[in-house]
């Protein structure tokens, strides 16, 4: 187990904002602290990298305890925070060379493993030029690299994408896989995106500081929605008697039937058996957001 | 141990470098303060020898301190751009990050303190060797000592608005009551009490001391001449004076890396966010 929190529990200026959080994280996987804003999320991820210390309950990152062993376990992880850490009047690999100071990485290393973070990110060819002058996508790939340049088993994303437009989005996510895949890293990341969440190995879904759900996304999907289908058909009549026989849920109007598949057996029985008659069909899987819905009653307030 | 100590007294002095207004104005200021009171203030020193030393010391010593404090204030800065944090979760100490903000602050506030004391050689000052190595040490421990302070009172604040106007509400009066500009027997009976609290006053006697080569002086001639001090008989030398000042910046280091130590910095109001 390389993340394992047990209880956790935070207060913060006077309100307890983490209400006992149980995570336990596999090695090289990446898991998703899903939620609402405010919902204690960035609390959390604070509290494992050792920003905030924790109220109560225990924090463990690769064995070592987050609060009495601190600074081993700050050379073991690389943050990425929500808002931009870098220094804004040094250039992009003074501000990674300075960092490399902090870190302790051995001086012949330092030049290498630069170029590598920087290559990795795509943004080698800036190495020279003062972070002010950068856009916001660069700063977060130059933050990106940054978090990794001391090579850690773990990296910390809090809201990696937030204020990015969907091209640099997808940029960002490809870096993160690229590098999962390379250097077998385990990534712990929040994010109020749903369909950033999708791309986690499990996602935890944070609501009012208590984990309210977690699990692969796929399982979450499969427990807590239907597969949403909208049927055309000219044998209405029919596709309703067949619903009613087998008690799916349903809604009608003139055009349309929408029905609520729980699963892909009902799905292929409705269209293997009126597969004559359907005129048009559109079939819908439930998203994380209606996982969301069916646990906490509400959309993610984003 | 060293390394991330280095790593940042070299990051804040590239940063001044390259902060080419921050530059600019701060050795404008310390040129104009130079020709200014030099020049106005002449006609109250008058009767004490080297007038013009006498002045030239004050502006160089109230230089260093003045931008010791200034400097090691920048940390406010680090924080409301959030490049705080990035320090604060680094596997380094605390202490060490302290030491490192103490030592810029001091090397800028000595270097500023060095360009005063080379336009003075052409307004008069004269130093030899052993002088010139008796001043410097002192501009560094005062560099040292004020720096501290700075860190010290940064690292208690809480809005770094506010607090930057509070401390020239501070700084301002006891630069002008420490005889570094005005001398002390120009200022009001009235006010003296604050001269001898000031810790200025005590750095800039010490200073001046050395910078006027004034050891043939007796103690009555020094109070005379405003470099010793005579609270209810008992006489405060330079030497006590500089001993006064290792005193309080030994006090302040320690004072300073120890809030330092458990200053948490995440409640700083922080004023601009960074790329979003």
């Amino acid at each position: 187990m390389y993340i394992e929190t047990r209880e956790l529990r935070k207060t913060y200026k006077g309100r307890e904002v983490v209400k006992g959080i149980s995570v336990r994280v596999d090695r090289g996987s990446v898991v998703g602290l899903l939620g609402p804003n405010g919902a204690g999320k960035s609390t959390t991820i604070n509290t494992l990298c050792t920003i905030h210390d924790k109220t109560f309950g225990e924090l463990r990152i690769n064995g070592k305890d987050v609060s009495s062993q601190k600074d081993k376990v700050r050379n073991d992880i690389g943050i990425v925070f929500q808002e931009s850490t870098l220094d804004g009047k040094l250039t992009i690999e003074e501000n990674l060379k300075l960092h490399c100071d902090f870190y302790n990485v051995p001086k012949p290393e330092v030049k290498n493993r630069i170029d590598f973070v920087l290559e990795l990110v795509d943004i080698m060819s800036w190495k020279k030029a003062p972070v002010d002058s950068l856009s916001g996508g660069m700063k977060r790939r130059v933050e990106i690299a940054r978090g990794l340049v001391h090579f850690p088993k773990v990296l910390f994303l809090d809201e990696p994408t937030t204020g990015l437009d969907p091209q640099t989005r997808a940029n960002v996510w490809d870096y993160i896989h690229e590098l999962q895949k390379q250097k077998q890293i385990t990534i712990f990341l929040t994010t109020h995106y749903m369909e950033e969440a999708e791309i986690c190995n499990k996602v935890a879904i944070i609501d009012h500081g208590k984990i309210v759900a977690h699990d692969t996304p796929y399982n979450l999907k499969k427990k807590y929605t239907s597969t949403t289908m909208k049927i055309k058909t000219s044998n209405q009549d029919n596709l309703l008697e067949y619903l009613k026989e087998r008690s799916l849920k349903y809604n009608q109007n003139n055009e349309h039937v929408t029905v609520y598949a729980p699963d892909v057996e009902k799905v292929l029985g409705i269209i293997s058996t009126f597969k004559e008659s359907i005129e048009d069909i559109e079939i819908n899987k439930g998203t994380l957001n209606d996982v969301f819905i069916a646990i906490t009653g509400k959309e993610i307030r984003v | 141990m060293i390394r991330p100590i280095k790593a940042i007294v070299k990051r804040n002095l590239i940063k001044l470098v390259r902060d080419k207004i921050r530059l600019f104005s701060t050795l404008f200021m310390a040129g104009m303060f130079l020709f200014i009171f030099s020049f106005v203030t002449k006609s109250m020193v008058s009767g004490i020898a080297h007038p013009m030393n006498y002045l030239i010391s004050g502006i160089i010593i109230m230089t260093v301190f003045q931008t010791a404090l200034n400097n090691s204030m920048n940390i406010l800065e680090d924080i409301a751009n959030g490049f705080m944090k990035e320090i604060l979760v680094a596997p380094i100490k605390r202490w060490q990050i302290a030491i490192g903000h103490v030592l810029s602050s001091a090397i800028v506030s000595v270097v500023q303190g060095l360009i005063i004391v080379v336009i003075g050689l052409f307004m008069g000052l004269s130093i030899d060797l052993l002088h010139g190595i008796m001043m410097i040490s002192l501009m560094c421990l005062v560099g040292l000592t004020f720096s501290s302070l700075g860190l010290l009172l940064a690292s208690i604040a809480k809005d770094s608005t506010n607090f930057q106007l509070i401390i020239t509400i501070v700084s301002f009066p006891l630069t002008f009551l420490s005889g570094a500009y005005i001398p002390t027997m120009a200022i009001p009976k009235i006010l003296i009490p604050i001269v001898y609290l000031n810790p200025l006053t005590y750095t800039t006697s010490a200073f001046r001391f050395i910078t006027l080569h004034l050891e043939y002086m007796s103690p009555a001639e020094l109070v005379k001449s405003g470099l010793a001090f005579n609270i209810n008989g008992f006489i405060i030398t330079p030497l006590m004076s500089a001993f006064l000042v290792i005193a309080m910046g030994l006090t302040f280091f320690t004072f300073c890396v120890n809030r330092f130590n458990k200053a948490d910095f995440s409640r700083v109001k922080i004023f601009k966010h960074g790329h979003r």
